[in-house]
């Protein structure tokens, strides 16, 4: 447009231009509230029927957090032997995420040249392309064998959750090399230049001075990995076990440690949910509420991480 | 400019879609109309058939109660049945005889479990079909009535459940009732239940409690009450029975149980018990020896098969040549008079007089 033209127009689209940024405008912002709603309505629905189940005559709030068995039908609401077993197979999960990502990461960010690093990164990528249900099975078919050859087929139950836990760390590997490499990358070179310049090797620069200089943002990846790897469902549905590991007393649970097994079968609360859900269950059985506090579990745990998280980011955070 | 053209083309979108929606109710008038023209064509079918009966060449054995033929190529529109797991591979066998033979429309079967199948189909009403291995309860046919469903029970067969273990296990080969109660419940070892067995824990995998295995299981075993089942460790539940072979396949001390069909489909990676020394076998089920033996049936309501004709069309059907195919989907066939009940059941609903 010729500028004499745009004089000319001027006042006419501008009167215009504004009627059809106030109606994009008024779109972004709905679909933005749409999300924010879309939060609110899960956690109200989730709170509400929570509450259902913790009003039923024969629930209590005591009971909940200390029974040592969760099996709704007999009255036993024990949601710790549910929260140990997602504990369990989270643990499992980061320590081979951790330290196998962070390798990885450290190997991307300070050792491989630019072009290693730009095939290396979208192969380990791949990674997080597999859908889930064929880890679990990948779990079961390939990891259990693999451990009952290793340990003992007397040891390794056929659904176990180390098999389990090894999975989901596998899943969750690429998620925490690709956020570690991003954090150490984003540590600037001037440090790096410094720490040679006194002489440091490659190790020592990586490991002493970047790895500590990016310290909030691997703080912040491995606890969004931890989110994932609770949240994570098929694979424990799957390879974990079909039944809450219940115990008739806590001194039974903790007798030779046998809660903490990592090599018999366990349902954590995800595990839990999908399979009581799965076969559509009357709605008016305390089942089903129960799903719904085992849920709100769910969500508080991962909503205290990622407030956790976000004070470990602001905490650590170094600023160049 | 672009802007206001990218709002307008917004605006065009949104105009065409509302059109295109308006669109569609003559699309459906017109399958209204070919619905109405099916139930006609099903009445042809029936009262063309009925002068037929003593006629008929191919009659069967006397005191045999006779339905109506059905031409499955005359029969449209869609069915929905849920329920049983157990009930689903028959359900699914005689669908697929019924498309083979010429239907055209959608039979969809959910394989939930009988207590699942019954909250579809008394309390949602969702379904036309209800298959189940377990009587209806009282309470669901008062959750089937509110909704104006008054269930009407057609029994198809009989199924045997299957207590297995894993082919390594060389020491059991027989369970007593009582023997079979510890194994699932009090006793946690092996050798709690015989001193000779190995001083290993019991690995358990059961159908889930919404399940009409279960609920069999528990009647007969437990005298109705799940509590000692439930209460058990080393229990694993699944309402999928592949969940439950994987598992006793997977541990040398592992039991499970599930419908005998499910057994027949593993049996070189399964070994099946006897219970109070008789094994599970067609001889066994006929003679009432089995003690785990128990009724499959399929439910649905007047309202709906007198609506819907394809469901009494489908039912009809399956009534008709539930024997021809139950014994090679691994079940065992209803007795002479359970099944004619069932299409005597049949023939009252549809206000016909037996022939």
């Amino acid at each position: 447009m010729s500028p004499h033209a745009s004089t000319e127009m001027a006042p006419d689209l501008r009167k215009q231009r504004r009627w059809g940024e106030t109606a994009i405008h008024a779109l972004l912002f709905l679909f933005a509230t749409l999300s924010i709603l879309t939060t609110a309505g899960i956690v109200i629905v989730l709170f509400s029927q929570a509450l259902r189940f913790f009003a039923r005559p024969e629930v209590n709030l005591w009971a909940f957090l200390t029974d040592s068995a969760w099996q709704p039908q007999i009255d036993r609401f024990g949601i710790m032997v549910l929260v140990i077993a997602t504990l369990i197979t989270s643990v499992i999960a980061m320590i081979v995420a951790i330290p196998l990502g962070m390798m990885i990461a450290i190997y991307l960010s300070e050792y491989a040249s630019p072009r290693t690093r730009n095939t290396l990164k979208p192969i380990l990528e791949v990674l997080a392309g597999i859908p889930t249900v064929v880890y679990g099975y990948f779990a079961l078919t390939f990891m259990t064998p693999l451990l009952q050859g290793i340990i003992g087929k007397d040891v390794v139950e056929i659904f176990n959750v180390a098999a389990a836990g090894i999975v989901i760390g596998i899943l969750i590997l690429p998620l925490v090399t690709s956020m570690a490499e991003d954090a150490l990358s984003a540590v600037p070179d001037l440090l790096r230049e410094a720490a040679y310049g006194l002489g440091a090797t490659r190790l020592e620069t990586a490991l002493k001075v970047v790895t500590p200089a990016a310290l909030s943002g691997l703080a912040a990846a491995f606890i969004v990995a931890v989110s994932r790897a609770i949240g994570e469902t098929m694979i424990v549905a799957i390879a974990a076990g079909a039944g809450p590991r219940n115990f008739d007393s806590w001194s039974d649970a903790f007798h030779n440690l046998a809660i903490f097994n990592p090599f018999k079968a366990a349902e954590t609360m995800t595990g839990h949910i999908v399979r009581i859900s799965g076969g559509d269950i009357s709605y008016e059985s305390i089942d089903y509420d129960s799903l719904f506090a085992i849920g709100l579990t769910l969500f508080l745990i991962t909503f205290a991480l990622n407030l956790i998280s976000r004070r470990v980011v602001k905490r650590f955070r170094e600023v160049y | 400019m672009k802007r206001i053209l990218a709002v307008l083309v917004l605006l065009l979108l949104a105009a065409l879609t509302l059109a295109c929606s308006e669109q569609q109710t003559p699309v459906d008038e017109a399958r209204q109309q070919q619905l109405a023209q099916i139930v006609i064509a099903y009445g042809q079918t029936l009262t063309s058939a009925e002068p037929c009966a003593p006629c008929d060449g191919t009659s069967a054995a006397p005191g045999q109660v006779q339905l109506p033929p059905v031409n499955p190529r005359q029969v449209t529109g869609d069915i929905i049945a849920a329920g049983s797991s157990t009930v689903f591979p028959l359900a699914e066998r005689m669908a697929e005889r019924f498309r083979a033979e010429g239907y055209t429309g959608n039979i969809t079967i959910d394989s939930i479990g009988s207590g699942a199948g019954f909250e579809r189909f008394c309390t949602a009403g969702e379904t036309d079909i209800s298959n189940a291995s377990r009587p209806i309860k009282e309470k669901e046919i008062e959750n089937c009535r509110k909704i104006g469903r008054e269930p009407v029970e057609f029994r198809v067969g009989t199924d045997a459940l299957a207590v297995v273990v894993n082919p390594e296990n060389d020491w059991v080969e027989n369970l007593s009732m009582e023997e079979l109660a510890a194994a699932f419940a009090t006793a946690e070892t092996w050798s709690d239940i015989h001193p000779n067995w190995p001083d290993q824990p019991i690995q358990r995998f059961i159908p889930g409690t919404d399940s009409g295995t279960f609920d069999y299981f528990v009647e007969e075993v437990f005298d109705k009450d799940p509590e000692p089942i439930l209460s058990t460790s080393h229990l694993q539940m699944s309402e999928d029975d592949n969940v439950l072979v994987q598992g006793v396949e997977g541990s040398k001390y592992a039991i499970g149980f599930f419908g005998y069909a499910f057994y027949g489909e593993n049996q070189e990676r399964l070994k099946v018990l006897a219970i109070e020394g008789v094994i599970p076998s067609r001889e066994h089920v006929d003679d009432g020896s089995y003690p785990l033996a128990r009724p499959l049936f399929m439910y649905s309501a007047p309202t709906i098969m007198q609506a819907r004709p394809q469901v009494a069309a489908f039912l009809n059907f399956v009534l008709t040549y539930v024997n021809d195919e139950i014994v090679d989907v691994g079940y065992f066939p209803a007795s002479d008079e359970a099944l004619n009940q069932s299409r005597q059941n049949w023939l009252d609903v549809m206000g016909m007089k037996r022939p």
